[in-house]
């Protein structure tokens, strides 16, 4: 009787209180926000938005409530009980994560009839629990067994001497990714949630009921998703783990390093697990900017091809045209006679797909110096017009958070379920959560998630651009308020690429124009690779045809492992100096080999699809003499004689920064600008095209193997076969 | 007589004066209640007797030093240079393990030097090191305190701040079973 005035007068004067008070000049623009609530747990007093569930608004004033089937990035299951809590007056527990919060409700997370649900619920969910902890792949990471140790009972009245109760479950076969232990299932739902509202491929459910109940695909299926590794992170207990990862390592005798992901253009933030110089696994790294919590297959599993098929040592051709083992000494003589011996104009330096920019700044210095302008990327971008002056015409410019907020979204010539996993499932919870409505002009794909077809000619952009379609999208996107158009770079390598990044660059700006939201952007170029953007802006020139007609006479491939330079297309006699991490393309044709560092053995700038540095760290050094690359380079431009003016990691940063300081700002994104100025440059690229927009990545097993880690990767290889396997079953 | 008398007020004093923290509750009351009691200080007997002199020697020694100038604590560290000059420490917040949903052992900030090699240590299987700093992380409360401790060391730092910040949407229970919404579940 006494408190309830006593902590009301408190909290008068409290900064919770004061906050809606400092937010005024906001809610006078925007529609006034309901009113919020206040709400106690364990009498902590917090505001909320009324309908907030009691154990979101206990998060917020940092009270932790258990749980198992509850995640703040699925919809609300509620049928775990973990997250049962006391409130006031109320005769009976509630679960907290399913039920919303009323005015003046007090709950009580810490009582003693809170303490005797969760330790009921935990005796009931250990019931049928095996108990191989020992044996179990989440050990030492489960929630279960935390959870059991912090708010079980601790004496057990589990009393089956003659083994005849514990409950089995046939493991199911869901790919080479995922290993099931149905037995461990406490039936959370975290799985069939994931798979039907993030990942789109509805496999997942559970059949019978009671003790009967078993979570499955119903028919022996595999998981066809891009995102299926997810599954393992949400498993709460250890029913559904890694198979590549299996009884590898114990959590606590890894060393986790944070990192960026570079097999995907959006350069997804990881966590490195290694031990003794070797990479585990990858775990995502929540990044509400990036990847949510999220992470796709490949950049998940494609790990183990850090291991295989590396350049341990550096290599150059013998007489009889075989690659054979030297001293860094032999080959770093060779590589420079090579490069001084050349007429200025007549090298060559091509960047690959994982090309940090610390290295592309130090070989374009180098290249430069020696008297050479042709410093190429693998992937083509259309140099007429504003070409890659203007940042704001290769970049996402709309940014992958922003994604979600759109209303209506034009995707031309991207698959983007295969080229940016991660982005379409933010498409796909815009479509979900905002109804957001999606267009594809390009092959009929499946997005996983349906979408308006607008038929896969080129010329749709273009009456799209003109105003002339009189299809049902050109109203929507007329009639949105905040629309999203991505064009895939896949379609800027064909002939007519100018023409239709030209009329995107058209119907974007027309559409923005329009806009009452002045800040939204609405074009964005979805590159392939995690290099591509860096390249550019440190000044690259997208594409090798052009460099290649001029014969050259020495071709330094940094990691350029796409194939786009080949033997026949070079004249007799070039010499060709490879430098990378991995045997693949690049350093089967090349006369010198110098082995580089991959992503996880360096720090080193990569900048992703929306424009946003963000470095790599060192989590394992690089196996044999192989050494970091950008001091490759600065070795051999001493040894040519062409001293690059930089000794350290932070002076190639400093270089860095002179191009451009967004290259320096990790983490940070800008807002890009001059859309206006690309677009009237653009005016008279405008042609009439008539060809097909078609996409390269098309069906799952064509996603896997795209770059050479993951094309070294046994795991991803057994992927490719298992979904052409699955895709002849009759399921 | 007298010797009974002394004994007694000893026995009657020792036990009195040594639990004397004990009977006074007044500075526990002030520390625990917000609105805090108005009685009188508990004044030290020591300071009720001291000579002005004694006085001010114990303000003098209870005063603290501000020291102007930056600390370097590099040259009495006994930290060899290779290991302050080339180094770099990254201040960070733990990051939460995505494997669990728990969230209590993330919310400080840690230190970390850049990672050198490590190896399979051949007798036992064991990784071993060759970087003496290798295990050296320190846990602050905030990155100024981060920044602050690499500085008197001369440590070169680079913060890296999570993003981790999202507007809170309130979850709703009923969505699943929304008939116009696309948030209806299909499967359970």
């Amino acid at each position: 009787m006494l408190r309830q005035p006593l902590s009301r007068a408190l909290t008068l004067s409290s900064p919770v209180r004061a906050a809606p008070l400092a937010a005024r000049p906001y809610a006078a623009q925007a529609p006034p926000p309901p009113e919020k609530v206040e709400v106690f747990i364990d009498d902590k007093p917090v505001h909320v938005l009324p309908g907030t569930t009691i154990l979101q608004a206990a998060a917020l004033v940092g009270v932790e409530i258990p749980r198992f089937c509850y995640h703040e990035r699925l919809a609300v299951a509620g049928n775990c009980r973990m997250c049962l809590v006391e409130i006031e007056r109320s005769p009976k527990p509630a679960a907290a994560c399913a039920m919303p919060v009323m005015k003046g409700m007090r709950v009580k997370t810490n009582s003693d009839l809170t303490k005797k649900a969760r330790e009921g619920v935990m005796e009931f969910l250990l019931v049928n629990h095996p108990l191989d902890c020992p044996i179990c792949d989440q050990g030492g990471e489960c929630d279960l067994q935390d959870q059991s140790m912090a708010f079980g009972s601790d004496r057990s009245r589990f009393t089956d001497i003659h083994f005849s109760g514990k409950r089995a479950v046939e493991d199911k076969d869901v790919g080479p990714l995922i290993k099931t232990i149905m037995t461990r299932c406490i039936h959370c739902t975290r799985c069939i949630r994931f798979a039907s509202e993030v990942a789109g491929v509805d496999d997942f459910g559970t059949t019978g009921r009671g003790s009967d109940m078993q979570v499955g695909t119903y028919v022996e299926k595999m998981f066809l998703s891009e995102l299926s590794g997810n599954i393992i992170d949400l498993c709460p207990v250890g029913a559904l783990t890694s198979k590549p990862y299996s009884f590898a390592a114990r959590p606590w005798e890894t060393r986790r390093i944070d990192s960026v992901d570079v097999l995907d253009p959006l350069g997804s933030n990881i966590v490195i697990a290694t031990r003794t110089n070797e990479v585990l696994r990858i775990l995502p790294r929540t990044n509400e900017e990036i990847n949510e919590e999220w992470l796709s297959d490949k950049s998940r599993f494609a790990c183990d091809g850090l291991k295989r098929q590396r350049l341990v040592t550096p290599m150059m051709t013998d007489s009889r045209g075989n690659l054979t083992p030297v001293e860094w000494e032999d080959a770093m003589v060779a590589a420079a006679r090579a490069l001084r011996d050349c007429p200025p104009g007549k090298l060559l330096a091509v960047a690959g797909d994982l090309a940090d920019a610390e290295s592309l700044v130090a070989l374009k210095d180098l290249v430069n110096r020696l008297g050479s302008d042709s410093t190429c990327t693998e992937q083509y971008f259309p140099l007429d017009g504003a070409g890659i002056d203007l940042r704001s015409s290769y970049l996402c410019n709309t940014k992958i958070a922003n994604v979600e907020d759109a209303d209506f979204v034009l995707l031309i010539g991207t698959n983007t379920r295969f080229e940016a996993p991660l982005l379409n499932a933010r498409i796909r919870k815009a479509f979900i959560h905002k109804d957001t409505d999606v267009a594809l002009i390009g092959p009929k794909v499946d997005l996983t998630y349906e979408y308006i077809h607008v038929g896969d000619s080129a010329s749709a952009v273009k009456d799209l651009a003109t105003g002339s379609s009189s299809h049902e999208v050109m109203k929507r996107l007329e009639a949105a308020k905040r629309p999203v158009v991505i064009l895939g770079a896949d379609q800027l390598k064909t002939p007519e690429g100018a023409a239709i990044l030209a009329y995107t660059q058209e119907l974007a700006l027309r559409l923005q124009d329009k806009l009452e939201d002045k800040k939204w952007k609405v074009l964005n170029v979805l590159q392939r690779t995690a290099s591509q953007v860096a390249a550019l802006d440190i000044g690259y020139q997208p594409g090798v045809g052009a460099a290649l007609q001029a014969g050259p006479q020495v071709v330094y491939l940094l990691g350029a492992d796409s194939g786009v330079v080949s033997r026949d297309q070079l004249p007799k006699g070039a010499t060709v100096i490879y430098q990378g991490h991995h045997g693949d393309a690049g350093a089967a044709i090349a006369d010198i080999v110098l082995p580089g560092a991959a992503y996880t053995e360096k720090r080193a700038t990569y900048v992703n699809a929306e424009g946003r540095a963000q470095q790599t760290l060192v989590a394992v050094t690089p196996p044999g003499k192989a050494r970091e690359d950008w001091k490759i380079i600065r070795a051999l431009s001493e040894v040519v004689g062409q001293r690059l003016p930089y000794d350290t990691l932070d002076e190639v940063r400093d270089r860095l920064s002179e191009i451009s300081p967004a290259l320096v700002t990790y983490g940070d994104v800008q807002d890009n600008n001059y859309f206006a100025q690309a677009r009237s440059l653009a005016q008279s690229l405008q042609k009439p095209v008539s060809g097909k927009v078609d996409v390269q990545l098309k069906k799952l097993e064509d996603f896997f193997m795209t770059d050479p880690i993951s094309r070294a990767s046994p795991t991803m290889a057994k992927c490719v076969q298992a979904v052409i396997k699955q895709k002849s079953s009759k399921y | 007589m007298f010797q009974v008398i002394s004994r007694a007020a000893r026995l009657s004093r020792t036990p009195l004066s040594r639990s004397l923290p004990a009977f006074s509750t007044t500075s526990q009351i002030n520390g625990r209640d917000q609105l805090g009691r108005h009685e009188a200080p508990m004044i030290d007997n020591d300071v009720v007797v001291a000579s002005p002199d004694e006085k001010q020697q114990k303000s003098v020694l209870e005063s603290t030093i501000s020291v102007p100038v930056k600390v370097d604590l590099t040259p009495v560290s006994g930290v060899p240079e290779e290991h302050i000059k080339p180094r770099r420490v990254r201040i960070y917040q733990p990051p939460k393990n995505a494997m669990q949903s728990g969230t209590n052992n993330i919310h400080h900030w840690e230190m970390e030097f850049d990672n050198r090699q490590r190896w399979e240590n051949p007798l036992m299987g064991w990784t071993s090191t060759g970087d003496p700093l290798s295990n050296m992380k320190v846990a602050f409360r905030s990155p100024e305190e981060a920044i602050e401790h690499c500085e008197k060391n001369g440590w070169s730092w680079f913060l890296d701040v999570p993003k981790i910040e999202k507007p809170v949407r309130p979850k709703n229970y009923g969505l699943n079973f929304s008939w116009n919404r696309r948030t209806r579940v299909s499967t359970k």
